[in-house]
């Protein structure tokens, strides 16, 4: 397992360079609360045909500053970044509230209590 | 296509696969997961089985003279059997039976009656607990 | 003048099992856009787990997210659980887990294939399927307790252990049942009736499932070898016999051969388990809280299950992340309803075996 870290505003272009659709398969992307007003933000892939090969992006970052989207690389990352949205109130391009949450649900539930 | 239609003729004769319960009564395997039961005698109150139980299904209430009350909640468990492992006691005091439990009627409360008890229970433990406190200060005070 | 017309397969369907909704877009009952909405059983279970629950109760709480794959979620959790305590389990818990994980997968598997098969206006033979399925309910009764959600597996072992009479019923159940499934073989192989519903409809291209990162056996039908079983070191699949089961074609036929070979590969892998079980204690105690962060991949029923799990040492636990097989496999899902005729859409649906309440946990 290999963590890598990166920044928000170089992601997209180590994403970029790394990704092939042939050999790696993307996951998910995941949020951690980190109290305090920060947020740590993972991007994970794994090889295909490989034992045990996976790979980490991670960055920390707070909650005001938007976020890139990939899915202008990995159409498949849509559904995993609108889960984030509504869980911790992230802001991603092209991306709104609504996957689970209804109009007058609580606001991002997973952001820790300040 | 001739051997589906043959299937399906033969099927007109065969017997029915489903069991009319609750007229007939169905075959229990052994070691099925039935309800716990608890004998009073040779419980020692030492509270394990409470932290563990995953949904709460067992609560003591703490009587200020200090004994306890157990309770137990056959529709809250989930039968997973952790209690029991926990028991320092397992086949005196607390056990799995395999029994079937029944459906649950109006008359039994579970949804009123039961949280009614869990807050009872939540506030005499509270008391008893500052009762022991303020009756260590004034054995203090009196020395 | 092209005008497109939209047309729910909504929340409420006659031919729908799980609470989906999708808006298609459609020419003349050719679709040509899709618009999914999931979500409709979000129950916060990721929250529960960090906020109401111990870390020595969370197995039992992750179980409760699906109710077909419940064995799943439990294992991947106590997994983790186990990799931040620093304990490995010995041989014959590890043969027992898997012999549990196998049973599954069969049942699992045959369900889907009834539910396909009704979709396609054969009603008689999923009342047969769900009829012969229940040899393997009796099993999995007879082992560990019930039916559906077992609570068999705990952090440190196993809760029950395998009898002599067990493995007897166990070998007795699967030979009655490998006769049938080589009877449904040669049915969805040469039935007409069957052929003109499922040859050359939804097809997925092995360039679309490389493109949407499709999984499990969507995946494997197009000829993209991929399974979590051949990727991972905490089982012992080889030792048991595993064979990754590849197919090319891409429709609704070629997935239902990958979950009948799949069937017939588990039932090999459950009688050589109950065979040879190497002896050992089934259940031990371990020390500790759960400290570090943990990464656990599984193969469910449906494709890739994916936990993390991070602990600072408390009893409880930081921040639980559940990655279900069915919510990454939507945007392949969506991309193969594309170019297909509506009235094919039910089909297509079954044959996919969505699973919402992973979904939308």
């Amino acid at each position: 397992m290999m963590k890598i870290e990166t920044t928000l505003s170089t992601l997209a272009e180590d994403i970029n360079a790394f990704y092939d659709a042939r050999q790696w398969h993307f996951l998910t992307v995941n949020g951690i609360d980190l109290g305090e007003g920060k947020i740590e933000l993972q991007w994970i892939f794994s090889r295909y045909g490989a034992k045990d090969d996976i790979v980490i992006y991670n960055t920390q970052s707070d909650y005001e500053t938007p976020v890139p989207s990939i899915v202008s690389l990995i159409p498949s990352a849509f559904m995993s970044e609108r889960e984030i949205v509504d869980m911790f109130g992230l802001k991603i391009e092209g991306t709104e509230r609504g996957l689970y949450l209804d109009k007058d649900s609580l606001e991002h539930p997973l952001r820790g209590e300040s | 296509m001739l051997k589906a239609l043959l299937e399906a003729f033969k099927n007109l004769f065969k017997p029915i696969r489903t069991i009319d319960y609750p007229a007939r009564d169905m075959t229990l395997p052994q070691g099925y997961r039935g309800l716990i039961e608890y004998d009073k005698e040779a419980c020692i109150f030492c509270d394990k089985c409470e932290k563990v139980c995953p949904p709460g299904a067992i609560v003591f209430y703490q009587h200020p003279e200090g004994e306890k009350e157990y309770r137990y909640n056959p529709w809250v468990c989930i039968y997973c059997g952790e209690c029991v492992r926990a028991c320092p006691k397992p086949d005196e005091a607390l056990w799995h039976s395999e029994t079937k439990q029944s459906a649950a009627f109006k008359e039994d409360g579970v949804n009123t009656e039961w949280f009614e008890w869990e807050a009872a229970c939540k506030a005499s433990r509270e008391a008893y607990k500052a009762a022991k406190a303020s009756a260590k200060i004034q054995k203090k005070s009196e020395e | 003048m092209k005008k497109t017309v939209h047309i729910p397969l909504g929340s409420q369907h006659i031919s729908l099992l799980e609470p989906i909704r999708f808006k298609f877009e459609c020419e003349n009952e050719k679709i040509v856009g899709v618009d999914a909405d999931v979500g409709f059983v979000h129950r916060g279970v990721e929250l529960a787990c960090t906020r109401n629950f111990e870390f020595k109760q969370v197995g039992y709480v992750v179980a409760r997210v699906c109710g077909l794959c419940a064995i799943t979620h439990s294992l991947s959790y106590t997994l983790a659980a186990e990799k931040l305590l620093g304990y490995e389990a010995n041989d014959r818990i590890k043969y027992l887990r898997m012999l549990m994980v196998e049973l599954d997968r069969i049942h699992s598997h045959m369900l889907c294939l009834a539910h396909t098969a009704e979709n396609a206006g054969f009603e008689a033979l999923f009342m047969q399927i769900m009829g012969d399925r229940e040899l393997i309910m009796d099993v999995q009764e007879a082992i560990s307790g019930n039916r559906v959600q077992f609570d068999f597996i705990a952090i440190g072992g196993v809760n029950r252990d395998l009898t002599p009479e067990l493995a007897d019923l166990i070998r007795h159940n699967l030979t009655a049942l490998s006769e049938k499934i080589d009877a449904l073989m040669v049915l969805f192989e040469g039935n007409w009736s069957l052929s003109l519903k499922y040859k050359g409809v939804g097809v997925l291209s092995l360039e679309e499932a490389y493109i949407y990162n499709a999984l499990g056996p969507l995946a494997r039908a197009t000829g993209l070898a991929t399974d979590v079983r051949a990727e991972t070191n905490d089982f012992p699949y080889e030792a048991i016999g595993y064979k990754m089961i590849l197919e090319s074609g891409g429709d609704i036929h070629a997935r239902n051969f990958v979950r009948l070979r799949e069937i017939v590969n588990s039932i090999d892998m459950c009688r050589n388990i109950a065979d040879n079980l190497p002896a050992g204690e089934i259940q031990e105690k371990t020390k500790g809280k759960p400290k570090g962060e943990a990464l656990v991949r599984v193969e469910a029923p449906r494709g890739e299950l994916f936990y993390l799990v991070r602990g600072n040492g408390g009893n409880m636990l930081e921040r639980v992340r559940i990655k279900t097989p069915t919510f990454s496999g939507i945007p392949a899902m969506m991309e193969v309803f594309k170019g297909s005729e509506y009235a094919d859409a039910p089909a297509i649906l079954a044959s996919f075996d969505p699973c919402m309440s992973c979904t939308a946990k």
